[in-house]
């Protein structure tokens, strides 16, 4: 019997090849020998001696009290905490206005999944939108939405994303904040590689200053709906202006979460692989964890990373 | 023809369209229902308190069909949708200064179906109540009969729990009847299976969202196939079981070839028994096909497992023949 061929075909061997069955979606670095074999040759991942990105991620205890009550003071702070050490500024002002213009117009791109119940805190949105106002922004420029969000006029996008182990894509996070921008937004719902496309679109391109993570409360589990006992209280913000970087960290701490809580690998599945995509075919930042430097702020307990 | 166990008598209409049976499963619906005249003769939301402990039924009950789940749920249908699911039934119950209380009840075309759906999330202490049930931190799931219900208070207190559990028995109350699992896990060995490790199936999304196995259609499912996947443990080794029945023999004899060409990375031939294979990571994979249902084995860490399993399904598989 003939051989069949199969072109572009990618099986989870292909994945075990890699070396990293408890992370899919960043296995596939490993086949070509970097972030993988950074970790088998003693080099930690997500700490590049000379990082293509860098990704700041603070922690405060209080920033989710009883009740998951998230305390808007303390996000505030830490998301300026964050922005200064991105920055390399001492004030916040300062380091804000590095990233938005007083002429510019923002659109803040948060995330709103009423059905799931995990979206972006309205604190971390408040905060957001309070900053960029100061640096100058009219309150008529300052779109923060979700849907509907006029990003074809924004001069610059703020993305805002919750954190979501998904289904359909793997992870949900920065990358896949952006879905509806695209005309066709189901068309990613499923494992697509090609999720960083809409990064490209001409009224998406080159517009995102910043990314601002609410790592408060994220989700774990398969979904698609909610089971309360996936979600757990990180009490985390991350910053960065690498949506790739920053869903390759993601994916990391999401990853060792759901290990820890079934005490044994329970890999996020399907393996989004649109992160190594957004890298190496959509050249939008770096994935590859032995290429990425994570600094990390605040509360250290159950980093997980 | 199985019983209809939840809308009333005179939904004569809905009495053929729920009517499906398991046999022919489809996820072509041939008649749109009416949500109006479904939401009038639901028996299920009769049974259902419009007060229970202070919390109210809230906004309007809502049903999205299969044509509108996404309303419902933007990015979250397409599991549902990859059973035969015929609608949902949505009523929200609030309090103030008190955690919100939200009813979902699908109703799927049949038993099987609602027991896969309920297979997808097994995390959660199991409960007494329908014909399966799980609770945790506020969120309770079971099925019965055709019929796989969530019940999710927003934040869990124990005034809330009782009402969640509360309006569970309400529910079960208003289905009369139970319904068959799926055929298929019958054949499955009862020996060393893991708990809680069982999904029932039967197209491509719903194994991705379980077990990545490629990112392609290895194994051609459709909502033809029927797929029941479990892990096993024997004295601290392990091994995964997917068991696929195809609707023809020629198409698990198609699907046994790409597994072996595409995952074992072997040459296949219909008539020659695949040895089992080690893979780079240290465990076993094999395949085995018994007329129309495929076995294979994967991340098994002992060969001597991977040929036990395929014996036991194989042995199980003949002796259901008549």
């Amino acid at each position: 019997m003939k051989k069949r061929r199969f072109a572009r075909t990618v099986t989870r061997r292909d994945f075990i090849k890699g070396a990293a069955m408890g992370t899919l979606g960043l296995a596939l670095y490993g086949k070509g020998g970097t972030a993988l074999a950074g970790v088998e040759g003693g080099t930690s991942p997500f700490a590049a001696e000379n990082p293509q990105s860098v990704v700041v991620l603070i922690r405060n205890e209080k920033a989710v009290g009883a009740g998951d009550k998230v305390d808007a003071a303390v996000v505030e702070e830490m998301i300026d905490t964050a922005l200064k050490a991105f920055s390399g500024e001492a004030e916040a002002a300062k380091a804000w206005a590095k990233y938005v213009r007083a002429d510019d117009t923002v659109g803040v791109k948060f995330t709103r999944c009423d059905w799931m119940r995990v979206h972006t805190e309205q604190a971390v949105i408040d905060a957001v939108v309070k900053r960029v106002g100061e640096a100058g922004v009219g309150k008529d420029r300052i779109h923060a939405q979700d849907g509907g969000l006029p990003f074809a006029k924004c001069t610059a996008l703020i993305n805002v994303p919750a954190v979501k182990v998904h289904t359909l894509t793997g992870i949900a996070v920065a990358m896949k904040n952006y879905i509806n921008f695209s005309p066709a937004p189901s068309k990613y719902h499923a494992p697509a590689t090609s999720l960083g496309e809409i990064f490209l679109l001409p009224d998406v391109k080159g517009k995102t200053r910043l990314v601002v993570v609410d790592f408060l409360r994220p989700y774990f589990g398969p979904g698609p709906q909610i089971n309360p006992l996936h979600r757990w209280n990180y009490h985390g913000i991350m910053v960065s202006n690498d949506p790739v970087a920053v869903d390759s960290l993601c994916l990391s701490i999401c990853q060792a979460k759901r290990n820890l809580f079934k005490g044994e690998p329970w890999p996020i599945t399907p393996p989004p692989d649109f992160i190594a995509a957004a890298e190496k075919t959509y050249k939008l930042g770096t994935g590859d964890p032995a290429k990425i430097k994570l600094v990390k702020l605040g509360w250290e307990k159950d980093i997980l990373i | 023809m199985k019983s209809i166990l939840i809308l009333n008598p005179g939904a004569a209409l809905f009495v053929f369209l729920m009517g499906v049976s398991a046999a022919a499963l489809t996820m072509a619906q041939t008649q749109k229902p009416d949500r109006d005249e479904i939401l009038a003769t639901f028996t299920i939301r009769r049974a259902l308190p419009s007060e229970v402990e202070g919390w109210k039924a809230g906004r309007e009950d809502q049903l999205f069909t299969r044509d509108d789940i996404f309303d419902y749920m933007d990015g979250g249908g397409e599991i549902y949708l990859a059973y035969d699911f015929q609608f949902v039934f949505v009523r929200e119950y609030i309090r103030e200064g008190a955690p919100s209380i939200v009813v979902e009840v699908y109703q799927m075309s049949s038993s099987e179906d609602a027991y896969g759906v309920f297979t997808h999330d097994p995390d959660g202490d199991e409960a007494d109540l329908g014909q399966g049930a799980i609770y945790g931190a506020g969120l309770l799931r079971f099925w019965k009969d055709r019929v796989f219900v969530r019940i999710m208070a927003d934040r869990e207190t124990p005034e809330a729990k009782t009402v969640v559990m509360g309006l569970g028995q309400k529910i079960t109350g208003a289905i009369p009847g139970d319904g068959e699992k799926p055929g298929l896990i019958k054949f499955l060995p009862e020996e060393d299976f893991k708990p809680k490790s069982l999904r029932y199936f039967h197209t491509l999304i719903s194994l991705n969202a379980h077990y990545y196995l490629a990112n392609v259609n290895i194994l051609n499912l459709s909502p033809e196939t029927r797929v029941a996947m479990a892990r096993y443990e024997r004295e601290g080794s392990q091994a995964r079981v997917l068991l696929v029945e195809y609707p023809a023999v020629d198409r698990a004899v198609d699907a046994e070839g790409r597994f072996t060409e595409m995952f074992l990375l072997e040459r296949f031939a219909a008539d020659r028994k695949a040895e089992p294979k080690k893979l780079e990571d240290g465990k076993f994979a094999g395949v085995a096909r018994n007329g129309r249902h495929l076995i294979i084995i994967i991340e098994a860490d002992k060969k001597q497992d991977l040929e036990w399993l395929i014996r036991s399904i194989s042995r199980n598989l003949e002796g259901s023949k008549p």
